[in-house]
Order: structure tokens, then C-alpha cells, then sequence
């Protein structure tokens, strides 16, 4: 019935279709001068306290507003003001509580009655009654952002163009040559905005080669009124972390399992306890138990052996080695094996592409159609690799790559040592993401906050487990991480990754004068041995070229000489980030946007991981150093035992480990802990690792050890019968079993670990053992990528390297690791697919690559094993899967043989004949899902 | 929309929560790949029950629409470089009016090269109105003007980037960073395909070259890669490692794959209840079919003399671009759903010589392309196929001038705030002109459309909406079309 009138009226406005009719139906709807306006005290703080007081109050501060206080209103969120007083509708305040999405769990929303006296309220001009205004209107916290962002670069640190520099109050008033940048109170008499409004500044042509773009209308037009007001300045002290007390995360935040420091667990006494050869077991066997279930029969040791050396190497045993192990009668066998293989160079090659991964590694940059060469880069790469087989403890490993430039003083040391130069070509881990800077047209200011971003992404998601990136544009939805927690991390890097002060990957393209303002990434660091090497490898040659120019000059004179020119090694550096001091303050970007400034913030870690004891204490890392020593404290921070921050370190990276060795992480997500992410499958365990990880000094080996000596590790791939071996590999039973597809079992996605899954080789894996096989692998260590080469028609082709050591292009990965999964690194990857298509099926069958080590293989299998075709199928089967065949699998095999070598005969002499024969069946075995699948 | 996470459960000891959990099933399938195993199993769960979770596929088979639609297979006409609007569909009688006055100085911080900025220039061809809807398009598309009444144009599509390489990101994914899925891999990823013989999603490149960004414009991003596009060359052997560089004689590679065959159902059999064995087996299959399939597609000697005429095939300059636009129609009535065409390097980045380069780049393509419409017609599949045409962003009304400041070799810059492009074909409504631009073509002003806008349209056109087309990737719910909304340009569809 309430509807009747409104219709009515519209149907009358529709009718006639007369502007003084919508003129007056508008006036209708407008609260004539006559309605009461809303008081503030009165109407409107009990609403906000009652309805939005949980959130938004002085305890909890969801999305950074505090409704309690009128300042607070006034200052509304980390989304920008909430208020147009006059305009109700452009209101967020009102918007959020008209469309009802406020308060977000609807149980307790507004009446309309309150919405409407708040809509009131905000039309009659949102009035506080007793507010003392102090906070000037603009203050230079409004101001700076801008000038950073359109000024700064010809005028700020790097450069000061007429002497001037824009990045403070008091040196815009000390001024340029010129004079001053502004007369305070004066608009029309001050410098800046006369050259604002010409459009004379930033000078137009040269926009690009700057890297800024024209300040907008909006912009002078708070400048000029900044200015006009004199120039408030206000001693706003920035947003500091830390306080227990946070008002943006709550105690019942804090209490999400992740967040919360691993708790102490006892090892359960179980059941099966023949079984438990370490707490690993004990831990998954009690889960097991609970569902009526136990681990599955242990496998067979050549199962064990494979399935070991292809976890911690990467490539398949040799039949001497399988040879040797089943020989070796004692009962620590499996321990002493899984010891070799820890002590194996290719451990590292096989783990440190694990991290390489994390890290998002590559030899180029990317985001531009040239994808620019990163010449050093493989310097961090067999960093990580050494690493690795030297076992670095974990915290150290962090703190290097976090902030190796700050862990020793290599500034004033008389000599680069090795571990200096390590230090800094860690941080590359920081300069992973592509990066399009150094091109003209993406190296703006917000092409730089991508690049920052993803690296922020790589280190939350890498290491902390956290979202992050989630919190750039508005506090995280899920998560406690309020969107000034993601500026204070943003402003610990800010030393070194600074979007006002930015280091370019290389400075091509504009060499004028003034992309002296812009610098380049690279250190000159390397060791004093290096650079020593090097002087005198040049210095020899320049002896050989004065001693030849002393001579006759012949045209064979200058020819020698052009010859040992070319000779000379360049000069080394190292692809690395360091501190580079006097960083730019940092302000949230509201909605992420970076011409949208809001609070200022000051670095410091997450609240929701800090804790009264842990320290998080900025110093610089040494006297007399420009370096800020921020990221040092965050690293040390990120790594102190017994603490919330550390917890989590450990956890995600035993739960990574884990991952490795088991198809799934106990967290499967394993770079999403928060409250999106999956559950522990085994929280006792998970903790008790994290800390066992901690007591070993943060050893990978050591948890290699613990983690493949268990039980659950050694257990086979299929549950088996009562009283039966788990595989029966020379039986025909479950072939002869014609029962059809039974239900889903118990434990059917294997979370609680009642088998070893089966698992697809990586792409590395089937490349690198393709190559092994084949007799073909060179491992050669280090060193810079293993060049590929792109044919014309997109076939990436690589050479005989392990692929750790294959140059890693963007755009022109290796065809062969390409189809098997091999990640763009956008920016890193934290689980691989594993995709199963026709076109691999292509590759591996007639990729003239891959055929021609078939060839290889079978060539190999003729030395080893002579002429009889039941040696040669019994060779290939121990060199390419570390086994005998079945004897149906010899069958088969021997009957094809015979086949093939049947039909070559009529093409080809009786001796070439069998040479193709066995390639075909080598070919055949590299295609077959045994090869290709590690029990 | 509900929220796609449960966040009342709390974390309990040792307590894995069963249902319902969207991420447990998600990387259920992630781990059950293309089998039959992963078909079946797919059905145990119940599609309905997906309602408002991804399409959690990891397949190709085809999937059912989010509500019925005419159009079954796209035909993306990608004309990368940036097509100049003002000289192919959107007059201007205004910069003929201010031709040669000065104009930088208002748009400065768009200009890409401002060494070379010159003033407004008009164009230098001349516009008519076409079909019975009128619509104005310009002399450098002679062919073209015979389907305008199918065409639904659009004047005011605007990016938010003006360099090549994340605009065409932005076109592409809807994302500016890279690593985002394509248009292509999402259509495939929410409708599978009809044909199991042939890729669902081909590329055909163009021979002399690839375009810029390369594979990165139709990959699959955090999608699995069974959605990236694959690339069918339109000369030798169509797709990589399609034969062996020397075959074998046919008895050896039949030979081969019966033992293969064997061994891997040996290995099978000793390991049951793992699907991506048999889904592996499977694929082997389809290799072998997809050979036989993907050299019959593209065999165009099957086509008439006259048919290949149409598309202007055996002659130049319109012979490589007919192959292509003719390849992709056997492709679509093959039942392939996404056919994504590119153009060598850059023919419509027309910086100078507008006159004559840009003609050249309509003499290339505006042939074929007509011959594509009307045989698409003639055989009744352009109702079921969607034709979108269009590039990465438009070009500025100043002039751009070569080095040596000949004004004959003018040409336009890049300009992200304005840039046309059309859809014809399945469910658009043709001879629509939709949306304008400011007087002198820099912006669009009335009826803006974004590019996420833009794609919505597309996959509304394809029977599906953009917000329930997703996948839930580290914490985030990603969808082509972001997070700010997009809008569905109702008024050209049919």
C-alpha cells in the first residue's frame, strides 16, 4: 500500500514528461529546510557505537576507522574519507549502511529509521556540536606524496635541478636558484604553482626520460591550498608496530593455529608400534589408527632405492649402485644410502631447484617484449645450489637472502671475501620478479609498485606462508593483516626498493643527464680474489699487446692485437640489492592506489605475528654506513626461535620439505597458512617438526634424514592384502582381477598418509634422467646458463646440462620442460602442476631430441650388455628403471624385439637391423609410464 | 554472492574438515588430470553442487553453459599494433576542422613518443555509411562495408595502458601484470570442447612471425596448461613434434605403440585406482588421433577454387591471412571453440606513414575477413560462431612525425582512452553503433566500455557470467574480469 503513491507520482512525471514536474518530485524527495537535521551526539553516536562499535571502535580498528570520535569519522578508513558533508550520497558511510553491507554479518543491522537520520545528518552538513578543530585541514603529509611522485625525480636525492629540492617542507621555503618554491599563505606569489599552471613543470618533452607524468589539476589545486592555509605542518609521528594492544588485530586474531607459536607436543604411544621407527610415525600412525588404519607394507628396497635418489637427486641410481645396495646386508643399509645421497653434489642441483622455484629464478627480466638479460644472475643460482650441499641452516639462509648486504661490513673492508660476495648475491633472491623498469615507457611509478609487490608476494607467500599481496589494496578479507601492516613491510624494503628513488636492471635507452637520477642494480662487490684474477688476466694481455706494438706494425700485428682485445675479461658484478639510505617515507596507497596517499607508516613487521618478546630493533648494522638496517631487523625477527614470526618460518618450510618428500604438504596449501589456506592434516606433527627443525639448527639434512628414515617414507605405494607383499610385481593377481572399479577407499586423497603416493616426474627429472640414461648427461657445475636455442618454428631446444643449469628464458623455455610443467615464473611458484595432455605425448614420441637419445640408450645398452636380446632388455630395464623386467614384461618386450627386428630386416643389413630394433624399444621404455612414474 | 569460505570453523586438533571445503575438491581434481576416472568421478560429486564454487576442470570435455547462448566457438581476429579509430570507424568532421593546430600540451602524460608529438591531423581517408544501418566506415575497408548489418560496432572501448606489451596483457587477460589466463584458456577452461580430436583452443600465428609478448597471449596463466592455446602452423607440419622428423616405417610405429600399450597396462594394472594411468594411456590415443585430425584441418586443398578465392588465397597481399581466416573456419566446424589469429609484428602500429602502411595492413586482412563472413554464412555457422575483432588500444588524434618531420609520413601514437572494435556473428545484435568519443576522437566520453566490460560481453555472448567464471588462487578469487565490476554491453546483443 505504501507503494501506491510513488508510483503514482512517477507514472505522472513519466506522463507528461515535464522538467518542472522531475523538478519538483526531486524537491520531494530532498528533506525540506523545515525536517530537523540530525544532531550529532545526540542521533547519531549512539547509532555508530551500538551498530558499528564491535569493529570500528577504539579497541578494534577494522580497516583502520574508529567511529568513536568525531577526529575519527572525520579521518575515516584505509579506503579514504567516509564523509561528503551535503552529499549523502557520495557518503561511503551512508552507501555502506543504505545497501545494507555494513554491518557485513546482518544479524544486528540498522533500522531504516537510523539510516535515514544518518542521511540527514550527513545532508546537513555531518556537523560534530563540541569538536574543537585542530587538525588542520591539509597538512604536508597531503602534499608530499605528491611532489615525490611528480617533482622529487629532478629535484629530490639524486638530483637537484636548479639547485631545488622538493622533499620537505623546509627546503621547499630554502628553495632553488630561483628563490623560494612557495610563499606561504601566498598562492599567486609562489614559484611552484606559477610553473605548475604553465604547464612549464615537469617539462613536457621530457616526461619520459624522467619517468613522471604532469601533476594533475586536483593536485595543484591541493598544493595551492596547502599553501594558501600557510602551509600546516603537523608532527604526525608515523604509525609504528609492535603495541600488543593492536587495535587492527584482535587477541582473538592472534589465536588462529598458525599464528600462534608451535605448541609443545608429546609423541603419541601407538598402536602398531613395531612400525615406529621415529616420532614421525608414531604421529601419523595415531591418525591412522583413529580411522581403523595403518601404513602400508614396506616397500621393496629397489622401490626405496629409486625413489630416495630421485627425491634427493634427481636422477635415477646406476644398476652398479642398485647392485651395491642390494648387496649390502646391513641393517642400516637404507641410513648409509640415504647418507650418500645427502652428501652428493646433485643433492644440491635437485633442492635448490626447489628454492629456485620459491624465489621465482630466471635469467631475464620480463614484461616487455625484450626480455632484458640478467648476465649474472646465475650467481644467486649456484648460491642457493652450494647452499644447499653445505647445508646452511635455514635462519642463516633467510637472513642471507633477506638482507645479505647488511649481515657484514664489506663498505669499509680492506678485502671482499667470499661470504661478503655470497652475502650480496643472496639478496638477487629480492630482485627475482620480472622487472620492466628499465624500459622508458614501464618504468613509472606504478610499474615500479608491481615490481615491489611481487616481490612482497614472493617473500609472503615463499617464506611467511601469508597472502599478502592481498593487503595492498585493502586489509586483508581473511586474514589479520590490516592494510598498513603490507606498507610497513613495503617500508622495511624501502631502503633498497624505493619507487621515488629507483634502481633501474640497466640503464639503456635515454643516456641524457638525467637518468643520472635512476641507477643500475649492479654491485661491483665480487671477491677481492675474483677482481684480482681478472686485473691480472688484463694486465697479462695488455703486456702481450704493448710488447706487439713495440714491434713492426703489419696488418697480422693488428690483427693479433684486435685477437687478444677480445681476449680480456670484463669487468665482474654482482645482480643484488642493498640498502641505499635516505629512503622516501611510506604512506598507505589507499585502494592500492598510488595516487591516492593516506596514512603515513613507519617499517615494521606484522601485527598479528608480533609478541612481546620478540625484538624487532631497527640499528644500523654498522658505523658509518648510509644503510637503515631495517631489513636485517626483519630478518633476525623472521628467524627468532620460540616466537610467533619464527614459528611460522619453520612450519612453512618443514611443511615445503615435507611436501617434497610426500606429494602434499601437512598444510597443503603451502604458501597459504591464513584462513583461506587448508588445515594441517597433522597439526602435532607439523608443530613437533617445526620445532625439531629449530633444535637442529634449522638443518635441511637433518630433516631429510628424519623425514625418509621413517616408516611412513619406507611404506609402499599400494595397500595390500592381509598376509601379502605390497607389490607383487612378478604376480599376475591383480590382473587377473577383473572386479570392477570398487568404491573410493578409505584415506582416498591420502591426507592421512596410508600410502606413498605415486608421483610424476618433474620436468628436470624426466629431461635429466632422459639424458642420464641416454649416457648423455653433462655435469658440468655452475656457472652461466646453458644457452638454448629457439628454432623457427618455436621449438626451444637445450643442451646436455642438468636443468637447473639451462638457461631459463621467459619466453623460450625448453620445449621438453615446457610440456612436463615447467612454471612461468609470474612472479614464483609454490606448486607445480602437473598436467597430463596429448602434446606430451607428441614430444616424447617424436621429438627428433628425445629419439636421438633413444638411440643413445639402446647404443649403450649393446655395450653393456652384447648382443643377446634378453641381457639387452634386462639392461635397459636396470639402467632406466632400476629393476629386472616381470617376466611378462620380458615377454613382451622379446616378442616386439623380434617383431621389429623382423621388419628392419627387409629394409636395412641384418646387424643395422637389430641396432634399430633395440633404439625402438629403448624409445619405447623412455614413453612408458614406469619411466616416467617414481613409486 | 556467498562467501566462498567458511569462516566459522575454527581450526580443531587434527580436524580436517570434510564438506563443505571447495579447496579439498579443488586440488582433488588438480591431481585427477584428463582421464575417464576424473569424468566419472566429476559426476560422483554433482555438478549442481558446484553452483557458486569454480568450474574445477582440469579437462577439455565439453561443460555446460551458465545459461544458453547462440554462440559456440569464438574466432578472435587479434589485430595487434593498435588499429587507428579515426581512420577505419569512428569520423571525426571535427579534426578536419582543427587539422594542424596545436594539441600536446592538453595531453602531455598520454603521449607515448613526445619528441615526435606533432598537431591534430585528420584523416587521410574518406568515411561513407554502409548497409542498411548506416554505419560509417572508412575507404581503407571496401570489403567490409558488405557486412556491417551483421556487425555490432563499438567506438568506446578504452584501456588502461599505452605500451604495447601490457596493453596487449590487459586485452588478453584483463589483467596488466603477466601470468593471468587468457580470454582463450578461460573460455575453454569454462566450456571444455566439443571435439577431443583437435586442441580446443588453437593460435594461428602468422608464419613470418610471432606478435609481441609471443606465447604470452594466449597461456594459460595459474589455469592448468591444458587451457594454453595451442599453435597450429598454417605451412608444413602443423603442430610441434606432430611427426617424427623421419618416420618410421608405419609396421614399426604400429609395433611400438602396441608394446607401449602393453607395458603401460602392465603398470596399470599392478596399480589400480590411480586414474592418471589410464588418463595417461588415454592420452597417448588422442596423440595419435590428433595427428590424423590436425592434418586433415588444416589439408586446404580439400577447398574449392572458389572458396579459397573468397578469402584471396594464391594471390597477395591477401594469400597469408586467407589461409589463416579459412583454416580457422574447418577449425570451428570441427567443433574447436577458440580460434585466436595474429598478424605478424606490428601492421596497425602505424606511428608514421598512416596513409599508406595502415592501408596496407586493410589491403592484408579486409579481404579475407569478408570472405570469412560470407562463407561462415553461406554455411548457416556464423549464428553459432562469434567473430571479435579489434586490437590492443587506438591511436591519438595529433600527429606522430617520422624523425626527418615529413608530414606526408605522419602517423598516429598509442592512446589507451579510446579504440574501436567489433563482434559479429552468434547472439550480436548487427549494424549497431554503440558508444562515442569526444569531438576530436582522444577519449571515449558516452557509453564507455573497459576492457574487463569488453570481456564480459564475450563470455556472456559464450552462455556464461564473468563473476561465476573463476578459480580460487592463493586466497584470492580470480576471474578474467578482476575485481571491479564489469558490465555486460546488453545493448548489442541480439
Amino acid at each position: 500500500m505504501k507503494r501506491w503513491p510513488l508510483v503514482l507520482l512517477l507514472s505522472a512525471v513519466i506522463g507528461r514528461g515535464e522538467v518542472r514536474l522531475i523538478d519538483k518530485a526531486t524537491a520531494q524527495e530532498k528533506p525540506a529546510v523545515t525536517v530537523p537535521v540530525s544532531i550529532f551526539e545526540k542521533d547519531i553516536r549512539p547509532v555508530l557505537q551500538a551498530k558499528c562499535g564491535r569493529c570500528h571502535g577504539e579497541d578494534v580498528r577494522k580497516g583502520e576507522l574508529a567511529l568513536h570520535t568525531p577526529a575519527g569519522i572525520r579521518k575515516g578508513s584505509e579506503s579514504g574519507p567516509i564523509l561528503v558533508p551535503g552529499q549523502s550520497e557520495k557518503s561511503r558511510l551512508y552507501e555502506m549502511v543504505r545497501d545494507g553491507e555494513m554491518p557485513p554479518d546482518k544479524k544486528n543491522p540498522l533500522t531504516k529509521a537510523e539510516v535515514e537520520i544518518i542521511r540527514r545528518w550527513i545532508d546537513g552538513g555531518a556537523r560534530f556540536e563540541n569538536e574543537t578543530a585542530t587538525k588542520p585541514e591539509i597538512t604536508q603529509h597531503d602534499i608530499v606524496p605528491i611532489l615525490l611522485l611528480r617533482c622529487t625525480a629532478c629535484h629530490g636525492r639524486q638530483k637537484r635541478e636548479g639547485e631545488l629540492d622538493l622533499r620537505t617542507r623546509a627546503a621547499m621555503l630554502r628553495g632553488g636558484k630561483s628563490g623560494p618554491a612557495f610563499v606561504s599563505g601566498k598562492p599567486d606569489e609562489s614559484l611552484i604553482l606559477k610553473r605548475l599552471q604553465r604547464e612549464e613543470m615537469p617539462p613536457r618533452q621530457r616526461l619520459v626520460e624522467a619517468m613522471v607524468k604532469p601533476m594533475e589539476a586536483t593536485e595543484i589545486e591541493k598544493l595551492t591550498r596547502w599553501i594558501a592555509l600557510g602551509a600546516p605542518e603537523v608532527a604526525d609521528e608515523p604509525d609504528v608496530a609492535g603495541t600488543p594492544a593492536d587495535p587492527l588485530v584482535s587477541a582473538e586474531d592472534r589465536e588462529f593455529w598458525s599464528f600462534q607459536r608451535p605448541q609443545k607436543v608429546t609423541v603419541p604411544d601407538v598402536a602398531h608400534a613395531a612400525r615406529v621407527r621415529n616420532p614421525v610415525d608414531a604421529f601419523v600412525l595415531q591418525k591412522l589408527a583413529e580411522k581403523g588404519l595403518s601404513l602400508s607394507p614396506e616397500a621393496d628396497r629397489l622401490t626405496l632405492l629409486r625413489r630416495a635418489a630421485f627425491d634427493l637427486t634427481g636422477l635415477p641410481p646406476e644398476p652398479a649402485e642398485a647392485a651395491a645396495f642390494l648387496a649390502d646386508a646391513d641393517p642400516r643399509a637404507y641410513e648409509k644410502l640415504i647418507d650418500r645421497l645427502l652428501a652428493s653434489p646433485r643433492y644440491g642441483e635437485r633442492w635448490g631447484r626447489h628454492w629456485l622455484d620459491v624465489a621465482g629464478y630466471a635469467d631475464c627480466e620480463g614484461r616487455r617484449e625484450q626480455h632484458l638479460p640478467r648476465p649474472s644472475v646465475w650467481r644467486y643460482r649456484d648460491y642457493v645450489i652450494r647452499s644447499f650441499n653445505a647445508d646452511k641452516p635455514y635462519d642463516r639462509f633467510l637472513q642471507e637472502q633477506l638482507a645479505g648486504d647488511e649481515l657484514a661490513d664489506y663498505e669499509h673492508a680492506p678485502e671482499i671475501t667470499q661470504e661478503m660476495e655470497d652475502n650480496l648475491v643472496a639478496t638477487a633472491f629480492l630482485r627475482m620478479a620480472p622487472d620492466p623498469t628499465w624500459a622508458n615507457l614501464t618504468g613509472f611509478v606504478p610499474d615500479r609498485l608491481e615490481v615491489m609487490a611481487d616481490s612482497m608476494d614472493v617473500l609472503g607467500s615463499g617464506v611467511m606462508g601469508l597472502t599478502f599481496k592481498c593487503a595492498r589494496c585493502h586489509s586483508h578479507k581473511f586474514d589479520p593483516i590490516p592494510q598498513r601492516d603490507y606498507y610497513r613491510l613495503v617500508a622495511i624494503f624501502k631502503g633498497a626498493y624505493d619507487e621515488h628513488d629507483w634502481l633501474k636492471p640497466q640503464l639503456i635507452g635515454y643516456g641524457g643527464a638525467l637518468s643520472a637520477s635512476f641507477g643500475e642494480r649492479y654491485s661491483p662487490h665480487v671477491t677481492t680474489a675474483e677482481r684480482q684474477r681478472i686485473d691480472e688476466h688484463n694486465a697479462a694481455i695488455q703486456r702481450d699487446i704493448d710488447t706487439r706494438k713495440g714491434g713492426p706494425q703489419t696488418p697480422a700485428t693488428a690483427k693479433q692485437i684486435n685477437e687478444l682485445n677480445a681476449k680480456r675479461l670484463p669487468e665482474s658484478r654482482l645482480f643484488t640489492l642493498w640498502d641505499r639510505g635516505e629512503p622516501s617515507p611510506t604512506y598507505i596507497y589507499r585502494r592500492g592506489d598510488y595516487q591516492n596517499s593516506g596514512t603515513l607508516v613507519a617499517p615494521g613487521p606484522p601485527a598479528v605475528l608480533a609478541d612481546r618478546e620478540t625484538t624487532f630493533e631497527i640499528v644500523p648494522p654498522w658505523p658509518d654506513t648510509k644503510s637503515t638496517g631495517r631489513r636485517l631487523a626483519f630478518a633476525r625477527w623472521l628467524t627468532q626461535p620460540n616466537s610467533s614470526a619464527g614459528g611460522l618460518t619453520a612450519r612453512v618450510m618443514v611443511n615445503r620439505i615435507w611436501k617434497h618428500h610426500f606429494g602434499q604438504g601437512l598444510v597443503k596449501s603451502v604458501g597459504n597458512f591464513g584462513k583461506t589456506g587448508d588445515r594441517p592434516s597433522h597439526p602435532e606433527l607439523l608443530d613437533w617438526l617445526a620445532q625439531e627443525f629449530v633444535r637442529q639448527r634449522w638443518s635441511l639434512k637433518e630433516m631429510h634424514r628424519l623425514m625418509m628414515t621413517s616408516s611412513v617414507y619406507r611404506q609402499g605405494g599400494q595397500r595390500g592384502r592381509e598376509g601379502e607383499g605390497e607389490r607383487g610385481r612378478n604376480t599376475n593377481n591383480a590382473a587377473d582381477d577383473p572386479s570392477p572399479s570398487p568404491p573410493l577407499p578409505p584415506d582416498a586423497d591420502n591426507r592421512l598418509l596410508s600410502r606413498m603416493p605415486l608421483r610424476r616426474m618433474e620436468a628436470e627429472l624426466l629431461r635429466d634422467s632422459l639424458l642420464l640414461v641416454a649416457g648423455q648427461l653433462d655435469e658440468t657445475r655452475f656457472g652461466p646458463g646453458d644457452a638454448v636455442t629457439v628454432r623457427p618454428d618455436g621449438l626451444v631446444l637445450s643442451g646436455k646440462r642438468r636443468s637447473v643449469y639451462v638457461q631459463q628464458l621467459r619466453k623460450h623455455p625448453a620445449s621438453l620442460l615446457e610440456s612436463f610443467d615447467l612454471p612461468a615464473m609470474n612472479p614464483n611458484c609454490l606448486q607445480r602442476a602437473e598436467s597430463l595432455v596429448a602434446p606430451q605425448a607428441l614430444h616424447l614420441m617424436n621429438d627428433a631430441t628425445v629419439r636421438e637419445l633413444a638411440r643413445q640408450f639402446a647404443d649403450r645398452v649393446q655395450r653393456e650388455a652384447g648382443d643377446d636380446s634378453a641381457r639387452q632388455v634386462q639392461r635397459a630395464y636396470w639402467i632406466a628403471l632400476t629393476r629386472p623386467p616381470s617376466d611378462e614384461e620380458l615377454t613382451n618386450c622379446l616378442q616386439t624385439l623380434t617383431s621389429l627386428t623382423e621388419q628392419w630386416t627387409k629394409q636395412v643389413s641384418a646387424a643395422e637391423a637389430s641396432r634399430k630394433a633395440l633404439a625402438t624399444l629403448c624409445h619405447t621404455i623412455m614413453n612408458s609410464a614406469s619411466f616416467l612414474y617414481v613409486d | 554472492m556467498p562467501p566462498i569460505t567458511d569462516t566459522t570453523f575454527k581450526a580443531q586438533e587434527g580436524g580436517m574438515k570434510k564438506t563443505p571445503d571447495p579447496f579439498t575438491r579443488r586440488s582433488f581434481f588438480t591431481s585427477v588430470g584428463a582421464g575417464l576416472h576424473g569424468a566419472a568421478l566429476l559426476h560422483l560429486f554433482g555438478r549442481d553442487s558446484f553452483a557458486n564454487e569454480p568450474r574445477v576442470a582440469t579437462d577439455l570435455r565439453a561443460r555446460p553453459t551458465h545459461f544458453s547462448a547462440k554462440a559456440k566457438s569464438v574466432i578472435q581476429l587479434f589485430m595487434n599494433g593498435g588499429p587507428s579509430q579515426m581512420d577505419l570507424f569512428d569520423p571525426k568532421t571535427e579534426l578536419d576542422r582543427h587539422h594542424g593546430e596545436a594539441y600536446f600540451n592538453k595531453i602531455a602524460g598520454e603521449v607515448e613518443n613526445v619528441a615526435d608529438a606533432g598537431a591534430l591531423m585528420r584523416s587521410p581517408f574518406k568515411f561513407a555509411k554502409h548497409g542498411e544501418c548506416g554505419m560509417s566506415v572508412s575507404n581503407a575497408l571496401p570489403h567490409l562495408t558488405k557486412h556491417v548489418d551483421d556487425i555490432a560496432l563499438i567506438r568506446s572501448l578504452f584501456t588502461t595502458n599505452i605500451t604495447h606489451e601490457p596493453a596487449l596483457y590487459i586485452i588478453q587477460s584483463g589483467h596488466m601484470p603477466s601470468g593471468y589466463p587468457t580470454l582463450g584458456s578461460w573460455v575453454v577452461y569454462g566450456l571444455g570442447c566439443e571435439c577431443q580430436n583437435l586442441p580446443a583452443y588453437v593460435v594461428l600465428d602468422d608464419p613470418l612471425g610471432l606478435p609481441i609478448n609471443g606465447v604470452e597471449n594466449w597461456h594459460a596463466g595459474f589455469l592448468p596448461p591444458t587451457f594454453q592455446g595451442t599453435r597450429f602452423r598454417s605451412t608444413g607440419s602443423p603442430v610441434l613434434n606432430l611427426r617424427p622428423e623421419t618416420a618410421d616405417p608405419p609396421e614399426i610405429a604400429r609395433l611400438q605403440r602396441d608394446l607401449l600399450n602393453r607395458l603401460d597396462r602392465l603398470h596399470q594394472r599392478q596399480r589400480p585406482s590411480q586414474p592418471n594411468l589410464d588418463a595417461r594411456i588415454a592420452s597417448y590415443e588422442l596423440a595419435a588421433r590428433m595427428q590424423m585430425s590436425a592434418t586433415d584441418a588444416l589439408d586446404l586443398s580439400q577447398e574449392t577454387r572458389q572458396t579459397q578465392e573468397l578469402y584471396g588465397i594464391g594471390r597477395e597481399p591477401t594469400d597469408s591471412y586467407g589461409r589463416r581466416c579459412l583454416i580457422a573456419r574447418r577449425l570451428v566446424e570441427r567443433g574447436v571453440r577458440f580460434v585466436q589469429l595474429f598478424i605478424n609484428a606490428q601492421i596497425w602500429d602505424n606511428h608514421t606513414g598512416l596513409a599508406t602502411d595502415m592501408k596496407a595492413a586493410c589491403d592484408r586482412t579486409d579481404l579475407p575477413i569478408a570472405g570469412l563472413f560470407f562463407d561462415l554464412k553461406q554455411r548457416g555457422l556464423l549464428d553459432e560462431t562469434l567473430l571479435i575483432w579489434g586490437g590492443e588500444f587506438g591511436r591519438l588524434p595529433i600527429a606522430q612525425l617520422p624523425k626527418d618531420k615529413d608530414e606526408r609520413k605522419a602517423g598516429r601514437d598509442h592512446n589507451k582512452n579510446a579504440a574501436c572494435c567489433w563482434l559479429a556473428g552468434g547472439g550480436v545484435k548487427g549494424g549497431t553503433t554503440y558508444g562515442s568519443t569526444d569531438d576530436l576522437g582522444f577519449a571515449a566520453v558516452e557509453k564507455r566500455v573497459s576492457v574487463p566490460d569488453w570481456h564480459a560481453t564475450i563470455l556472456h555472448l559464450l552462455g556464461m557470467h564473468h563473476e561465476d567464471l573463476f578459480v580460487n588462487e592463493h586466497g584470492l578469487k580470480e576471474k578474467l574480469t578482476g575485481v571491479q565490476p564489469a558490465r555486460v554491453v546488453r545493448e548489442i546483443l541480439a
